[in-house]
C-alpha cells in the first residue's frame, strides 16, 4: 500500500537538510494572494446510515422544518442545504459498507481484492481518486491557491487497521490516505516547526557558553573550527529571531494533554480535532479537509448518550424496533451537534485578511456510507451541506429523486472553478453537475 | 589543453569511464621519480650553485640569505629571475635549461605555496565527526538502553506456519528455519499433514544484514496478503494486507547503515481477509506464492540470499535519515578538518530528528512513565548516561548543570525536556568533534584512548564494554589496548570497515557499471557483472576472517568464488544452479585479486583489455606510486585503425613518444602482465590471432629492474615487496585513523611495516597495532605509566 520510505516520511515532517529553512522560518499566514476569495471544503463522515424519518425534512424548498436528527443545525438553517435523493449507484466488488465508504468520494468501483465483506464478492481499494484530493490537487497546482498542506485528513477514533472499511480519501487508484485521528499528532503536523524553534532557541546560550569554554583551551589552529561553529550558532539565533517576529500569530490551540484514544473520550477528541481544523484554516495551512468519525461499520458504544449497544449492531435492527430507532436518532443527533459546533466555530472566526467569517467561505458536507443501516441501501445517502463556501443556494431542502451522487462530486469541483466533465464512473456523470444547487 | 580534452571526450563518447581512465593514464612521475638522467637535475644544480646561501632545503639561515626561500613567482618567472640575477655573486652562470630545471626544483620542493603546505609538519588536527561517524554514533549511543535482542546465528529466517489466516500462537503447526523466502506453494499445502491448502498463514522473523550503507529496496512478491517490517517492527514498511487489483509485487525503500543487522518480520496469509469466509473450503484451493527480494545500493534485484538473513532478533536501530554534505575525500580517505554552513545545518536537522525519536521513546529507555514519582530523576539520569556515551566520557558537574539540569529547568513537560537535552548534546562540540580531549591541557586519558579506538575500528563511539574499561583505567597499557582492539575486531562494524577499505584499495568502492560490447560478449549480462562483484566480496570477506588473514593471499590465492552462472560463463565445471562456492580455477594462470575477473573486466574497455588501466591500478594502489595527472590529453587510436596489432602492440605504439615513456615505461610494463585476460577477464592464449605476450617488468624505487613472465610472477613479486607493504600500511592507516600517518610520530610508518612483516602480514594484527599506536599519537608508544 504505502511505498513511503522512512526518509520520505521524515522529509514530509520537514526533517531533511533541504527543509531546514522551513524549520527556521515558520511560514507566516501569507496573505499575499488574498485578493481572491479563499474557498474551502470540509467533508465529514459518520457511519451506518441514518433513520430516514427523523433525518430528512418532509418539505422541499425554502420552507422546511428540521427533524430531530438535524435539530442541532437550527441556528444555521438559512445556510443549510439538505440533498435528499442522491444515490451511490456504483456497483461491482465489495459489500455495501465497503462500496459505501470506498465509492462515496470516488464515485468509481473498487478493485477486486481479498477483503471479504458480509456478503457479495471480496474487494480491495478504490480504483480512483477521491474528490477531496482532486480539488486539493487543483488548488495546489496554482500558486494563488496553494497552501502548505493542500488538504488535511482528520479522524476521530478511526481503528488502527487499514482496510476498505476504514478509508474514504484516496490520492489515486490503490492509494488510500490514512486519516490522523490523534490530535497530538495533528498538532505536531501543524505546529511541530514552531515547537522545534522553541526547542532550538533554548539551546543557543548553553551551546555558545560551552563552545567558548572549550575554544579557550585549544591551539589557534584548532580553535578556528569552534569559532566557525560559534558563528553558525549566532546566525541561527538571528534567523530564529526574525522568523519568530514574522510568525503571525493566531493563537495555537491549547490542547488538554493526555487524552487517550478511547471511546469514552470521543466527545473531547471531536472537540480537539475541530479546534485544530479551525485553526489550520485560520492559518491557511490547507483549504480542503476530511473529517472521519470512526469507520464504515463503526461499532462504538456511545455510552455518554445512554446507548449501550454498538452503533453498527443497532443499525441492523428493523424499523419496527422503536427503541433502537430512537437510539440511532440520538446518535445521529450527536453527530449533527458536532457539525453544528464546527459551523459555529467557523462562523465566529473572522476570515483572516478578508471580510466576514470562515464559514462565509467554507462549505461543510456531512455524509455517510449508507442511506439506511438495516437495509444497507446506497440510495438516499445523507448529504447535508452547511456554509457558504461554494456559492450554492443555501437555506433549502432539495428532493432530487434518484440521481447519481457523482453529480454532486462534480458540483463540488465546479464550485472551486475546477470544471471537470466527469468524475469517477463516467456513466453517472452524463447529465453534468447538479444545476439545482446554484 | 581544455580544448583537446573536450574533443577527446567527444571522440570516445562510447563510454565515460573509458574517457576518464585515459585521462588518468597519461601520467608523469613526480620529480623524485626513478628515471636516471644524464643531464644535471634541478636538485644537483641547486646543491651546486644555490645551497651555500639558501640552505640545503631552502631554509635560509645563512649570513647572505637568512630568510627561507619561499614566494609566489611562477616557474617561468623564477627561471627568468635566476637566468638574470642568480647566483648573486656570479649572475649569468645559471641560464637556459639549467635555470629552468633548478627553478622547477625550487618551486616544487619548498618555494611554492603548495610545497610549503606539503612540508608543514603533520599534526593531529581537530576533526569533526565524518558523516558516517555521526550516523553510527547516533545509532550506537542508545545501545545500552535497549535489550541486546536474541542471539541466534542460524542462517535464514525463523518461519512459523499457522493453521488459520491469523498468526495466532495456538494455531502454530510448523516451526522451522527457512534459508530464503522464495516459495511457490501452487494450490497445495506447504505440509499436507499439518496445514490445509485452502487457508494458512506464515510469519518469518529474524534479521537482515546490510552489507553497505545506502538505500535498500525491499520487494515482496505474492498473490496473497502480506506485510513486511524492517528495523521498525511497529510500522510496516510494506502493508499489502489488502490485496487490491492485480498487483503481486510490493516495494518499500529503507535507508540502512552498513555492517549492521536489522530486525525483519514478514507475514503472509493465504485466505480472504475481512469477514471470515466459511465456504472457502468448499471451493478448490487457489494458488499461492511468496518471495522476499531486495535491491542493495547499486546492485541488481535478487531474492535475499541466506548469508544476509539470520534468525537473530536484534533491537531496533536509530537510523539518521537527514542528508549531509559529503566528506572531503580528496586524499583518498575521509578527512573532516573543516566545517561548512551546510554541514552545520545538517547537524541541526539531524539533532531534531534524533531528539524527536529519543524523546518519544524516553520513557521506555529510562524505565519510567508519566505519573511516576521518580519520572523526572529517571529521565535526567537517562539523559546523563546518554550524554556520557555521546561525549565519550562522563560529565563533570558543571556539564551536568549545563547539559541536563538546564534543559529540564527550561520547560515543565518532561518529554520536551528530554527533547531539549538531546538537541543540546547533539549540537555540542563535545559530541561533534574528535580529539577535543587531547587538545585540552589535561593529558591523554583512558577516555581519549577508548574514543580513538572505537572511531578507528568502528567509526563510532565506544560500546558499553569499552566505556567500562576506560572508566576502570584498563586502557593504560599497550597490552590492554591490544586486548580490547582484538575483541572489537570481531564486531561486524570492524569487518565492514576493512572490507570497504579493501574495495577502495582496489578502486572498486563505487560499484562500476560493466558495459561490454554486445556482439563480442553477448553472454556478459548485468547478472554476470553482479555475480562477479559478489564473488570478489566473498573472497575478501573470507580472507579477512580466515585465521592468518594473510595480506599476501590477496595477491596470491589461486581460487575463485563461482556460482553456476559464473562457472558457465568462465568455463568452470559447476552445476547450472550451483550456489557460490570456492573453486580452484585456472590455477596456473590466475593470482589473487589482480586476476579476479571483476577487476579485469572493470579495468578494460568495452571490447578490449586495457593494460594502461591495469598498470595504473598496480602502480598506484598496490605499489603506492604517485602519478601526476597527464600533461596533455591523448586520443587513443581505435583498434580498427590498426587491425593487425595486438592490444599490447597498439598500446606500445601509442605511448612510444618520449614524453609518454617517462610514465608509461612503468605503467605498460606492469599492465602487460595481465594480457592473458580479455575485456571480461576470460583467459586467452591469443589476441588478434597472435600469441599473447604477457611479459612485463618493474623498476623498483631502489633502481633494480625486475622481470615477470605473467601475472603469477608479478603477484609473487608484489606480495613480497616492501614497497607494496608500505603502500598498504599507509592506506590502511589513513582509512582507519583518518589522520595523517606522519602526524603520529616519525617512526610510526616504519614500525608498523616491521610489525606487519613480523606478524606474517596478518591484516587483523596490523589493524590492532595501528589502533594501539594511534591510541597515544603524541608520544608514540609511550603511554603514561599506569596509575
Amino acid at each position: 500500500m504505502s511505498n513511503l520510505s522512512r526518509r520520505e516520511f521524515l522529509r514530509d515532517l520537514g526533517l531533511s537538510a533541504s527543509m531546514l529553512p522551513f524549520v527556521l522560518n515558520l511560514p507566516g499566514v501569507g496573505f499575499a494572494n488574498s485578493t481572491a476569495r479563499k474557498q474551502r471544503l470540509i467533508i465529514i463522515f459518520s457511519p451506518n446510515g441514518v433513520v430516514q424519518p427523523t433525518f430528512w425534512p418532509d418539505e422541499a424548498g425554502r420552507e422546511f422544518t428540521l427533524k430531530e436528527s438535524l435539530s442541532p443545525l437550527e441556528p444555521f438553517k438559512n445556510r443549510l442545504l439538505t440533498l435528499h435523493g442522491l444515490c451511490d449507484k456504483v456497483r461491482g466488488d465489495g459489500d455495501s459498507h465497503m462500496r459505501g465508504i470506498g465509492c462515496l468520494l470516488t464515485g468509481v468501483e473498487l478493485f477486486p481484492g481479498n477483503i471479504q465483506g458480509g456478503s457479495d464478492t471480496p474487494a480491495g481499494w478504490s480504483s480512483g481518486i477521491s474528490i477531496d484530493q482532486e480539488i486539493k490537487n487543483f488548488l495546489q497546482a496554482n500558486s494563488a491557491t496553494r497552501t502548505r498542506f493542500g488538504s488535511l485528513e482528520f479522524g476521530v477514533l478511526v481503528p488502527d487497521r487499514a482496510d476498505t472499511w476504514t478509508r474514504m480519501s484516496y490520492a489515486g487508484p490503490n492509494k488510500p490516505v490514512t486519516p490522523i485521528d490523534n490530535p497530538y499528532r495533528m498538532f505536531s503536523k501543524l505546529y511541530g516547526r514552531r515547537t522545534d524553534q522553541e526547542h532550538l532557541q533554548s539551546i543557543l546560550d548553553p551551546l555558545q557558553g560551552d563552545l567558548q569554554k572549550l575554544a579557550a583551551n585549544l591551539s589557534a589552529a584548532d580553535r578556528q573550527l569552534l569559532d566557525e561553529q560559534a558563528t553558525f550558532v549566532r546566525e541561527m539565533e538571528q534567523e530564529l529571531k526574525s522568523s519568530t517576529a514574522e510568525a503571525t500569530g493566531h493563537a495555537v490551540p491549547d490542547l488538554e494533554p493526555g487524552i487517550k484514544e478511547e471511546t469514552e473520550n470521543m466527545p473531547r477528541l471531536s472537540r480537539m480535532q475541530i479546534e485544530l481544523l479551525v485553526s489550520s484554516f485560520q492559518s491557511d495551512a490547507a483549504r480542503v479537509a476530511t473529517f472521519q468519525y470512526t469507520n464504515s461499520v463503526g461499532d462504538l458504544k456511545m455510552k455518554w448518550l445512554g446507548v449501550d449497544q454498538g452503533h453498527h449492531e443497532l443499525s441492523h435492527e428493523p424499523d419496527t424496533n422503536e427503541k433502537s430507532q430512537e437510539k440511532l436518532t440520538t446518535i445521529n443527533k450527536w453527530y449533527a451537534e458536532q457539525v453544528a459546533y464546527l459551523a459555529k466555530r467557523l462562523a465566529e472566526t473572522p476570515e483572516p485578511g478578508g471580510d466576514g467569517s470562515l464559514l462565509d467561505n467554507t462549505l461543510i458536507v456531512w455524509t455517510n456510507e449508507l442511506g439506511k443501516g438495516n437495509s444497507h441501501t446506497l440510495d438516499n445517502i445523507p448529504f447535508v451541506l452547511v456554509g457558504n463556501g461554494l456559492n450554492f443556494a443555501m437555506g433549502q431542502s432539495l428532493k432530487l429523486g434518484s440521481l447519481p451522487h457523482n453529480r454532486l462530486l462534480m458540483s463540488l469541483a465546479h464550485g472551486f472553478g475546477h470544471h471537470i466533465e466527469r468524475f469517477g464512473n463516467p456513466d453517472f456523470c452524463r447529465d453534468g453537475v447538479l444545476t439545482q444547487l446554484t | 589543453m581544455a580544448q583537446s580534452r573536450l574533443s577527446f571526450l567527444k571522440a570516445v563518447s562510447a563510454s565515460r569511464r573509458f574517457a576518464a581512465w585515459l585521462l588518468l593514464s597519461a601520467v608523469a612521475f613526480t620529480p623524485s621519480g626513478v628515471q636516471a638522467d644524464e643531464a644535471p637535475t634541478g636538485a644537483s644544480v641547486y646543491q651546486a650553485k644555490c645551497a651555500a646561501c639558501h640552505g640545503a632545503n631552502g631554509e635560509g639561515g645563512t649570513a647572505s640569505y637568512p630568510a627561507p626561500l619561499v614566494g609566489d613567482r611562477s616557474i617561468g618567472e623564477l627561471t627568468e629571475y635566476i637566468s638574470r640575477d642568480m647566483p648573486a655573486d656570479q649572475p649569468g652562470t645559471c641560464v637556459g635549461d639549467e635555470a629552468r630545471v633548478v627553478a622547477e626544483f625550487i618551486h616544487g620542493a619548498f618555494y611554492s605555496a603548495t610545497a610549503q603546505a606539503r612540508n608543514k609538519p603533520a599534526r593531529i588536527e581537530l576533526s569533526r565527526l565524518t558523516v558516517r561517524q555521526f550516523r553510527n554514533a547516533c545509532a550506537d549511543m542508545l545501545a545500552e538502553f535497549r535489550g541486546a535482542g536474541s542471539v541466534d546465528e542460524r542462517q535464514g529466517l525463523l518461519g512459523r506456519y499457522y493453521k488459520s489466516r491469523n498468526t495466532r500462537s495456538r494455531d502454530v503447526a510448523i516451526e522451522r528455519i527457512d534459508p530464503v523466502v522464495d516459495f511457490n506453494f501452487q494450490d497445495k499445502s506447504p505440509d499436507p499433514e499439518k496445514l490445509e491448502p485452502h487457508e494458512f498463514s506464515i510469519r518469518w522473523e529474524g534479521s537482515v544484514l546490510a552489507p553497505d550503507t545506502g538505500d535498500y529496496e525491499f520487494v515482496v512478491k505474492t498473490d496473497q496478503a502480506t506485510r513486511l517490517w524492517i528495523n521498525d517492527l511497529k510500522q510496516p514498511l510494506i502493508d499489502a494486507y489488502v490485496k487490491s487489483g492485480n498487483d503481486t509485487e510490493y516495494h518499500g525503500s529503507q535507508f540502512l547503515l552498513g555492517g549492521r543487522k536489522y530486525g525483519l518480520r514478514l507475514e503472509f496469509s493465504k485466505a480472504k481477509q475481512g469477514v471470515d469466509d466459511k465456504k472457502a473450503k468448499e471451493r478448490p484451493p487457489q494458488p499461492a506464492m511468496i518471495s522476499l527480494e531486495w535491491k542493495r545500493p547499486h546492485r541488481l534485484r535478487e531474492v535475499i540470499p541466506a548469508r544476509y538473513l539470520s534468525a537473530q532478533q536484534p533491537p531496533e536501530m536509530l537510523i539518521v535519515g537527514t542528508e549531509f554534505p559529503p566528506d572531503d575525500r580528496s586524499l583518498g580517505w575521509e578527512k573532516a578538518t573543516s566545517i561548512s554552513r551546510e554541514w552545520d545545518q545538517a547537524t541541526t536537522e539531524a539533532a531534531i530528528e534524533v531528539a524527536r525519536y529519543i524523546a518519544a521513546r524516553s520513557g521506555e529507555f529510562a524505565g519510567t512513565k508519566p505519573g511516576d514519582a521518580d519520572q523526572i530523576p529517571k529521565l535526567k539520569s537517562f539523559c546523563q548516561r546518554l550524554a556520557a556515551a555521546a561525549f565519550r566520557r562522563p560529565l563533570a558537574d558543571e556539564q551536568v548543570a549545563l547539559y541536563i539540569d538546564r534543559p529540564f529547568a527550561s520547560i515543565t513537560d518532561p518529554e520536551a525536556a528530554v527533547h531539549r537535552a538531546v538537541l543540546l548534546l547533539l549540537k555540542s562540540p563535545r559530541f561533534l568533534y574528535r580529539e577535543l580531549g587531547s587538545a585540552t591541557p589535561t593529558a591523554t586519558d583512558s577516555f581519549d584512548v577508548a574514543a580513538r579506538m572505537s572511531f578507528g575500528l568502528w567509526d563510532s563511539i565506544p560500546d558499553p564494554e569499552l566505556q567500562t574499561a576506560a572508566r576502570e583505567g584498563k586502557l593504560a597499557t599497550p597490552e590492554q589496548v591490544r586486548a580490547q582492539a582484538t575483541r572489537m575486531l570481531g564486531d561486524r562494524r570492524a569487518q565492514t570497515k576493512v572490507r570497504e577499505f579493501l574495495l577502495r584499495w582496489l578502486k572498486v568502492e563505487r560499484v562500476p557499471e560493466l558495459d561490454k560490447d554486445a556482439t563480442q560478449f553477448a553472454d556478459f549480462t548485468p547478472a554476470v557483472a553482479h555475480d562477479l562483484r559478489t564473488s570478489l566480496e566473498l573472497f575478501l570477506d573470507e580472507l579477512l576472517i580466515s585465521e592468518g588473514a594473510d595480506f599476501r593471499q590477496l595477491l596470491l590465492n589461486d581460487s575463485l568464488y563461482l556460482n553456476g552462472r559464473l562457472a558457465k560463463f568462465y568455463g568452470a565445471e559447476l552445476g547450472e544452479n550451483a550456489e557460490f562456492q570456492k573453486v580452484a580455477f585456472e590455477q596456473g594462470e590466475r593470482a589473487g585479486v589482480l586476476s579476479h575477473p571483476y577487476l579485469l573486466a572493470d579495468f578494460a574497455y568495452q571490447s578490449s583489455s586495457s593494460p594502461i588501466h591495469r598498470g595504473v591500478l598496480i602502480a598506484r594502489s598496490v605499489l603506492g606510486r604517485t602519478l601526476r595527472p597527464p600533461p596533455e590529453a591523448v586520443t587513443p587510436v581505435p583498434p580498427q585503425l590498426q587491425p593487425d596489432l595486438t592490444t599490447r602492440e597498439r598500446v606500445s605504439l601509442q605511448t612510444k613518444a618520449e614524453s609518454c615513456q617517462s610514465c608509461h615505461a612503468m605503467i605498460n610494463a606492469l599492465g602487460f602482465t595481465l594480457e592473458h585476460f580479455d575485456a571480461v577477464g576470460r583467459f586467452r592464449r591469443e589476441d588478434n590471432r597472435k600469441p599473447v605476450d604477457s611479459h612485463g617488468s618493474y623498476r623498483t624505487r631502489s633502481g633494480e629492474t625486475v622481470e615477470f613472465g605473467g601475472v603469477r610472477e608479478l603477484a609473487h613479486f608484489l606480495a613480497n615487496s616492501p614497497e607494496t607493504h608500505a603502500a598498504f600500511v599507509d592506506q590502511l592507516f589513513h582509512a582507519l585513523i583518518r589522520q595523517p600517518i606522519r602526524a603520529c610520530g616519525p617512526h610510526t610508518r616504519d614500525n608498523l611495516r616491521k610489525s606487519f612483516v613480523e606478524n606474517n602480514f596478518n591484516i587483523r594484527r596490523l589493524m590492532v597495532e595501528m589502533i594501539t599506536v594511534a591510541a597515544w599519537p603524541a608520544d608514540e608508544q609511550k603511554p603514561p605509566p599506569p596509575q
